[in-house]
C-alpha cells in the first residue's frame, strides 16, 4: 500500500531523513517511535506530499505522492502535529468546509459529517466556536476532520495528545475499529498507546531507521518492554533539533 | 472553480467574523464621506475626480491591513497545512484568497457608489468619467490585493507582512514624485512603473489600454508569485 523507498530529506547541512525505507501493507497499524527530532514529523509530511523529498520516493496505492498529489490526497486523512484549525469557525463549520475542499460531493457533507462528529464524541458541542474549545477537543477536532473522507489512509500525528485518559481511550478505539480497513499511521510518544494500538513499530533515531518489525518480533528480538527496548535502542541526546 | 468560491466564501466569513472587517468598512466609509464633502464643497463641480484621487491614496493604507493575514495567518497557525495536504491545487487556495479579498474591496467600492448617485442627483457628471473613474480605482486596488497577497504569502508575521506591504506600495506611489530628480530612461521608467501616473488618466475619465494592460500584468505577476511562493518543491 505504503512504499517509501530510500528517503532522504535535508534542511539546508540538517540532515533530518537518512535513506528511510519501508513497506506498509494495506490495513497495518503502524506506530512511528522516537525521540523529538527524530524525523517522525518530516516523515510524515513526506508522506502527505506537503514536503517533497529530497532524494528517494514514495508511492501510495502506486501512485507517486510527488508526481499525483491529488489523487494521494483524495485517498489520505492527515492529522498535523498542531492540530489545523480556524478559531472563527465553528466546529460544524470547520468540518463542512473541511469536506468541501475534500472532494465530498455536496449531497454527502451533511451525512459525513454527522458521522466525524459522533464518531469523535462533538455533537453535542458541534456549534461551539473553536476559539473557546480546550486542547482536547481541538484535537478530536482535528482528529474528525482527517477522518472525515473515510480514507484509506490515515496518517495521525501525535493523535491523543492534550486528551484526558477517558478521550485517549475513545480515540484508541476508534483507530482498533480502522484495523484491517484501513491502513494507520501514528506517531506517539506514549509507548503504552503503540501496544495496545499498533501491531508494527517503526523507530527513528537521528533520521535513520534503527527498528522496523511487527511487535511480536520486537519483543521477542530484544526481550523485555516496550520502554526498554526503546532505551536500548535509542541513544539519549542533549539537544534535539526538530 | 468550486475549490476556488470554497476558498473564497471562508476568507470572506473570516473577514466578517473579526471587528476589524466592521472596522474598516466604517472607517473608509466614513472618511470617503468627509473627503467628499470638502471636495464638493469646495470645488462646485460634479466631478468626482478629485474624490478618486483620494480614494487612492486612502487604499494606500488600507488594503495592507485587508492582505495581511492572507497566508501569513495560516501559515503561522498551521492551517497551510492543512490546506494543502486536502485535494485542493495550490492554484486555487491562490485564487480563491485573492477573490475573497478582492469581493470585501469591491463592497467597499460600491459603497462609494453613493457619490455618484449624489452627484447626479444635484448635477450633471460626465458619466462615462465617473464610470472610468471607478473602473480604475477598482483596478487599483485589485492590484494592491495582489501585492499584499503576494507579500503575504512570503512570511509568517501580519506584522511583516503589514509593513512590507506599505513599503512596497508606498515605492509604486511615491516613487512619481521623485521624477523630477530623473531624466532619461530612469524617469521614463519611473513613469511606467508609479501607479500614480496611470491612475491619473483614470481619474481624469481617460481610458486608454495601455493603463489597464499595466494593472492587469501587475496583478498576473503578483498572483503567479505567490502560487511560486507557496510551492514546497521549489522551496525545501
Amino acid at each position: 500500500m505504503i512504499n517509501i523507498h530510500n528517503v532522504s530529506k535535508s534542511f539546508g547541512k540538517f540532515l533530518a531523513l537518512d535513506k528511510v525505507s519501508c513497506n506498509i501493507a494495506k490495513g497495518e497499524i503502524v506506530g512511528f517511535l522516537g525521540q523529538n527530532g527524530a524525523g517522525k514529523t518530516t516523515l510524515m509530511r513526506i508522506l502527505t506530499g506537503y514536503l517533497p523529498p529530497s532524494s528517494g520516493h514514495v508511492t501510495i496505492g502506486g501512485d507517486d505522492v510527488v508526481k499525483k498529489p491529488l489523487s494521494i490526497r483524495r485517498r489520505l486523512g492527515y492529522l498535523p502535529e498542531v492540530p489545523p484549525l480556524y478559531p472563527q469557525m465553528s466546529i460544524r463549520e470547520y468540518l463542512t468546509f473541511a469536506a468541501k475542499l475534500k472532494d465530498i460531493p455536496g449531497k454527502d457533507i451533511r451525512a459525513k459529517v454527522d458521522k466525524a462528529l459522533s464518531e469523535c464524541g462533538l455533537s453535542a458541542a458541534q456549534n461551539k466556536l473553536i476559539a473557546n474549545l480546550s486542547l482536547g477537543f481541538r484535537q478530536r477536532v482535528g482528529i474528525a476532520q482527517a477522518v472525515l473522507n473515510d480514507p484509506e489512509v490515515l496518517i495521525l500525528d501525535e493523535p491523543t495528545k492534550g486528551l484526558d485518559p477517558i478521550q485517549v481511550r475513545q480515540v484508541r478505539a476508534l483507530m482498533l475499529g480502522f484495523k484491517k480497513k484501513r491502513t494507520v499511521l501514528l506517531s506517539t510518544h506514549v509507548l503504552s498507546e503503540i501496544e495496545q494500538v499498533a501491531q508494527r513499530v517503526l523507530m527513528l533515531d537521528g533520521g535513520r531507521v534503527i527498528a522496523d518489525s511487527p511487535l511480536a518480533e520486537l519483543y521477542k528480538m530484544h526481550g523485555g518492554t516496550l520502554e526498554d527496548i526503546f532505551f536500548k535502542l535509542n541513544t539519549p541526546r542533549e539537544e534535539a533539533t526538530p | 472553480m468550486n475549490k476556488i468560491c470554497t476558498i473564497a466564501q471562508k476568507e470572506l466569513s473570516i473577514y466578517f467574523r473579526s471587528p476589524l472587517a466592521y472596522i474598516m468598512l466604517i472607517m473608509t466609509i466614513s472618511v470617503f464621506n468627509i473627503f467628499f464633502f470638502m471636495i464638493i464643497d469646495q470645488n462646485r463641480e460634479a466631478t468626482l475626480k478629485d474624490v478618486f484621487l483620494v480614494m487612492e491614496f486612502m487604499f494606500l493604507f488600507i488594503v495592507p491591513l485587508l492582505t495581511m493575514r492572507l497566508f501569513a495567518e495560516e501559515k503561522a497557525a498551521g492551517t497551510m497545512e492543512f490546506l494543502m495536504t486536502t485535494p485542493t491545487s495550490n492554484t486555487a487556495i491562490v485564487l480563491g484568497k485573492y477573490l475573497g479579498s478582492l469581493i470585501f474591496f469591491t463592497l467597499i467600492i460600491l459603497l462609494s457608489g453613493v457619490y455618484y448617485g449624489i452627484i447626479e442627483l444635484y448635477g450633471e457628471p460626465d458619466r462615462m468619467a465617473a464610470l472610468g473613474g471607478y473602473l480604475g480605482i477598482w483596478l487599483e486596488g485589485a492590484m494592491f490585493i495582489a501585492v499584499g497577497m503576494m507579500v503575504s504569502s512570503w512570511t509568517k508575521s501580519q506584522t511583516i507582512a503589514a509593513i512590507t506591504a506599505y513599503v512596497s506600495l508606498f515605492l509604486l506611489y511615491f516613487s512619481l514624485s521623485f521624477v523630477e530628480y530623473l531624466s532619461g530612461p530612469p524617469e521614463a521608467i519611473v513613469r511606467a512603473v508609479s501607479c500614480m501616473s496611470h491612475f491619473a488618466n483614470f481619474a481624469a475619465g481617460l481610458l486608454s489600454l495601455a493603463d489597464v494592460v499595466y494593472y492587469l500584468s501587475i496583478i498576473l505577476f503578483c498572483v503567479l508569485l505567490t502560487r511560486l511562493s507557496i510551492e514546497p518543491k521549489l522551496w525545501h
